[in-house]
């Protein structure tokens, strides 16, 4: 997956805030014009790791290099930065605000000009433009807040829960603005704990735990490799073949159809052939995948997450 | 660079378009009018008639006397010291007291106050009945106030003043001044001294004030000199008070809406810091301005009018002082303002941990009245060395009886090069305390901070 040079690549990095170690020995790599997710419960570091990301922080061992060099304040020019905690200047107008955080970034003059209407545009908010960011509705800030992350037009967009907040058809909105960004060839770095929302847009992942981390790779790979085989059957007859337990571990019944979750080593397709075999009729049989909520709660334990 | 300038930029522009500058610069010459001008006018209102005062006087010798004195509404022209505490202290605290109560003084005796006096009979009657029917007088309100002029008032010097309101210090302090002259009259009259001699000692001298060494003009002084001494100390204290809460404000802001996060991940803090304080510092330069270019223009103006307002003239160097002074004050206090702002997490804590500091520029301010008296004396060169005071006592200094230039320019290295401690000092707690929500550091993790690499 990673022929290209990788746009971000951690190395070993820890960072901690007295005796509390907030990111402990991670790496990971990001590869050009995709979407990474960094997940993990709340409070497993994953703030503390964009930090260092867009060089707010530096890391205490092992090194940040964003596009093969260190962060530096030119560099943090390319990067583009949706906090999780986030706010706005609440007396100053929507339009002024925006230029105001471009030209933080070296992004000033016609150019910001132009790329201001046209985001507020995106966003369905070009008439709230001379207004204070005290009459926008949370919702509405939150949208100029994206566009503050994206109008300087920056290579590595970072977002830390993006669509925390936000209702579902605003959700959708920025969501399809994300993935037009991609297409442009953009890589971004998506942070959440809603493991949907990640399995629905990221193409890779990381999960991070109490620091650590525990997982990563292509939403693929990290699938297969959790190794849960679980079959969602509907059939008439043959159930003498389910009560193999060298087969099948487990039944869960559903209202039209029940899950067989497959003993470790077991083959779906040798269930198949001895149900027909047995003169089953069968209507539905189909491979179920876990879902990233299941690996989540299965790799974090549901105690410690919130 | 440009990032610093878009910092400093935003800051000025928002806040000088912003509704409070206006009202600022509007509203601040007319507050400093209200709390001058209007004392003064209260001050002047008597309600009421003309104060009621019987004497007993026992030595037969001084009632024509104190009722003439009173009459011709000469307050005690000498040692009248203790009763100007008072004064002082009646005319309600607060930082202008010296000022208003060389106002109030004037203006109590401007409008000659009116007195009935009369002659007590005794009668043959005993003291005590005399005065109790006295009393009895002011408790009815037949009278508002009786003197005693015991019989040996002139040797031993002691006379007795009952009012029923002491507390109007305005005329006990006529009263004491006619008594004072009387019994002085009296005692000369008794040693021979005759009333053309007595008119010829009583000659009032007017001492004409002029500033020594102020060129070929020599134009007198009427105490616009302390006025202009005591106003640029004035402004700046005010100035560096309103700015450096301005500047807590803004940081304030940045770190409860989480903004600082957004501008760490584009520009220095340090940089971010130093523009936003360099920001706020134009925004009060240009309020001075604005008001510098009113007085002139309204000094022009009475003056193509024929009108004889006599503006004290002032060097045009001392502006510069006044801008340079102000600038260092303001880059201290606004620079520690600064500090408080990014380790406090709501404006109400940063109003708690700002008070000492409000307390050393108090201190500093009130250090103004002794370096105003002697200004180069030595307490009031080391005070204008320390940096924390020496924006109000070092320009008290230049305005009143000019230092050496050695010392000035001392005054102000010693200065900057505090300002440029603090500035490092405030940029490394900044940078990591902006971050940090959720409770306000203590003073130990301060200190990491600092040493933080």
């Amino acid at each position: 997956m990673s022929l290209q040079k990788p746009t971000l690549k951690l190395e070993l990095v820890t960072k901690r805030y007295g005796d509390f170690t907030a990111v402990d020995g991670l790496s990971l790599q990001v590869s050009p014009g995709r979407i990474f997710g960094l997940l993990g419960p709340n409070g497993a570091g994953k703030t503390t790791t964009i930090r260092m990301i867009v060089g707010i922080t530096a890391p205490d061992e092992g090194s940040v290099e964003l596009f093969g060099r260190r962060v530096t304040p030119e560099l943090q020019n390319r990067i583009g930065y949706l906090p999780e905690e986030r706010g706005l200047y609440k007396k100053m107008r929507v339009g002024e605000q925006l230029k105001f955080f471009s030209e933080l970034k070296g992004f000033s003059g016609r150019p910001a000009e132009e790329a201001l209407e046209r985001w507020l545009a995106k966003v369905k908010l070009s008439e709230w433009r001379r207004k204070k960011a005290s009459e926008l509705s949370k919702g509405m800030q939150q949208k100029i807040q994206f566009i503050v992350a994206v109008m300087h037009d920056p290579d590595l967009l970072v977002l830390d829960e993006p669509f925390s907040g936000l209702d579902p058809v605003n959700v959708e909105l920025l969501k399809d603005l994300v993935l037009e960004l991609k297409e442009a060839g953009k890589t971004i770095i998506f942070s959440t704990h809603q493991m949907e929302v990640a399995e629905r847009i990221c193409d890779d992942i990381c999960l991070i735990n109490r620091s650590r981390k525990i997982l990563s790779g292509s939403i693929r790979e990290v699938k297969s490799g959790f190794g849960r085989n679980a079959v969602a059957l509907r059939h008439a007859g043959g159930d003498g073949v389910l009560e193999d337990p060298l087969l099948v571990a487990s039944i869960e019944r559903h209202s039209d159809h029940l899950e067989a979750l497959l003993a470790p080593g077991a083959d779906p397709q040798e269930l198949l052939r001895r149900l027909l075999a047995s003169g089953a009729r069968v209507e539905r049989f189909e491979l179920v995948e876990p879902s990233l909520n299941d690996i989540f709660i299965e790799k974090v334990g549901g105690a410690d997450n919130e | 660079m440009s990032k610093f300038l878009a910092v400093v930029k935003r800051e000025y522009v928002q806040r000088v378009r912003s509704r409070m500058f206006v009202l600022v610069t509007l509203g601040a010459p007319l507050m400093f009018a209200l709390f001058t001008v209007v004392p003064i006018l209260i001050a002047g209102i008597r309600a009421g008639g003309p104060t009621r005062v019987a004497v007993l006087d026992e030595t037969g010798k001084l009632f024509e006397r104190v009722r003439d004195s009173a009459a011709t509404g000469r307050v005690g022209d000498d040692d009248d010291d203790d009763e100007g505490g008072e004064a002082q202290a009646a005319a309600a605290g607060g930082a202008m007291n010296q000022n208003t109560k060389a106002r109030l003084e004037q203006a109590a005796k401007a409008p000659a106050q009116s007195y009935e006096f009369e002659l007590v009979e005794t009668a043959g009657a005993p003291p005590g009945e005399v005065r109790a029917r006295l009393d009895e007088r002011v408790r009815r309100d037949e009278l508002d106030a009786y003197l005693v002029f015991p019989r040996d008032v002139l040797e031993r010097g002691e006379a007795e003043y009952h009012a029923r309101n002491l507390g109007d210090v305005f005329t006990r302090g006529q009263m004491r001044g006619a008594v004072v002259r009387a019994v002085r009259d009296a005692r000369l009259d008794e040693r021979g001294v005759t009333p053309e001699v007595m008119r010829a000692v009583n000659q009032p001298v007017r001492l004409k004030a002029t500033k020594a060494g102020g060129g070929a003009g020599g134009e007198e002084d009427r105490g616009q000199g302390f006025f202009l001494v005591f106003g640029a100390g004035f402004v700046i204290y005010l100035s560096i008070l309103m700015y450096g809460q301005v500047v807590l404000g803004a940081i304030i802001e940045e770190k409860e809406t989480r903004i600082a996060e957004i501008l760490f991940s584009s520009i220095r803090p340090f940089a971010l810091m130093s523009g936003k304080l360099i920001g706020v510092s134009l925004v009060a330069l240009t309020q001075f301005a604005i008001w510098g270019v009113v007085l002139v223009g309204l000094g022009a103006y009475f003056a193509a009018k024929g009108m004889a307002v006599s503006f004290p003239r002032i060097p045009p160097g001392i502006f510069l002082y006044l801008v340079l002074f102000f600038l260092l004050g303001y880059f201290i206090y606004a620079t520690i303002y600064a500090l408080v702002g990014s380790v406090v997490t709501t404006a109400q804590e940063g109003g708690q941990l700002a008070l000492p500091i409000i307390m050393l520029l108090v201190v500093g301010f009130y250090m103004a009245f002794p370096v105003i008296r002697s200004p180069n004396s030595p307490f009031a060169v080391w005070v204008s060395m320390v940096p924390f005071f020496a924006p109000i006592t070092m320009l008290i200094r230049i305005v009143s009886q000019t230092p050496p230039l050695w010392q000035i320019a001392l005054s102000l290295v010693i200065g900057f090069a505090t300002v440029a401690l603090l500035l490092w000092l405030a940029g490394r707690v900044y940078r990591v305390g902006m971050l940090m929500y959720g409770k306000r550091a203590t003073i130990p993790e301060v200190l990491k901070w600092v040493r933080q690499p």
